[in-house]
């Protein structure tokens, strides 16, 4: 695979792992289950600055390769 | 007179809504593609700190909530098969109080699990109905039936005295499932 796709793919992965996340965390508040919330909701904030990330090696790799 | 050729903006573009010329102005390129991807990430990741907050404090007060007994009726004045909604534990949640049988009633809050719609007793088929989507719940646990919601309903905790019935805890999920 190039290497052009990958960050589309991994940022596409994160933003579903961020959405399953969200929505189990809402789940897991109305099932009174707090700890999975607190677990879940932690997954989310630390899955953003994961995308950030990728976004940016993603950006410095086409800059290298001078697209 | 202003000049054609020194005005900043030709007359022809001089718009709000068709002054866009270069091609692809419009379409979503890959930069801002990726770009939307990691906002939307952010969004969701902002849209789960108020839910963790609220998990938390409920963490840490949770060993000493406790709960005020409330009356909800006098046995004498009910019959088998009545149902009574009242609010139980704070004045905006609604509860549902079911007679089903002699010596036997059931209270649960009455929000379905699914889209919290209100949940009513149906005294012929001996189930608690939610309308909107027709969920069922087994009136001796709360367990869904039927329907759509995966959850049971939470129930609450009852205790006669002196021929009356007082609501006096919400069992909590975990205790349920």
């Amino acid at each position: 695979m190039k290497s052009s796709y990958r960050g589309v793919i991994l940022l596409a992965l994160i933003l579903f792992a961020s959405i399953v996340c969200t929505q189990y965390t809402v789940n897991m508040y109305f099932a009174q289950r707090y700890m999975e919330v607190l677990l879940l909701s932690g997954a989310t904030v630390v899955l953003f600055p994961l995308a950030w990330m990728v976004f940016r090696k993603d950006q410095r790799d086409r800059r290298e390769q001078g697209k | 007179m202003e000049n054609e050729k020194t005005r900043p903006i030709p007359l022809k573009d001089d718009n709000y809504t068709h002054n866009i010329n270069r091609s692809n102005e419009r379409s979503l390129d890959r930069r801002s593609f990726m770009k939307t991807m990691v906002g939307a990430a952010g969004l969701f990741a902002a849209s789960t700190l108020p839910w963790g907050a609220l998990a938390a404090k409920e963490l840490m007060g949770s060993s000493s909530k406790t709960f005020p007994a409330q009356k909800i009726a006098n046995l004498s004045d009910i019959k088998p098969g009545d149902a009574i909604e009242f609010n139980y534990p704070g004045e905006h949640d609604s509860a549902l109080f079911v007679y089903v049988k002699e010596k036997e009633y059931k209270a649960y809050q009455n929000a379905c699990t699914h889209l919290r719609c209100p949940v009513f007793w149906d005294r012929d088929e001996k189930e608690l109905l939610c309308p909107c989507h027709h969920g069922k719940f087994d009136i001796a646990t709360g367990k869904p039936l039927a329907g759509p919601p995966r959850r049971p309903l939470p129930e609450i905790v009852l205790q006669e005295k002196d021929g009356a019935v007082y609501a006096v805890g919400v069992k909590r999920y975990e205790e349920q499932l």
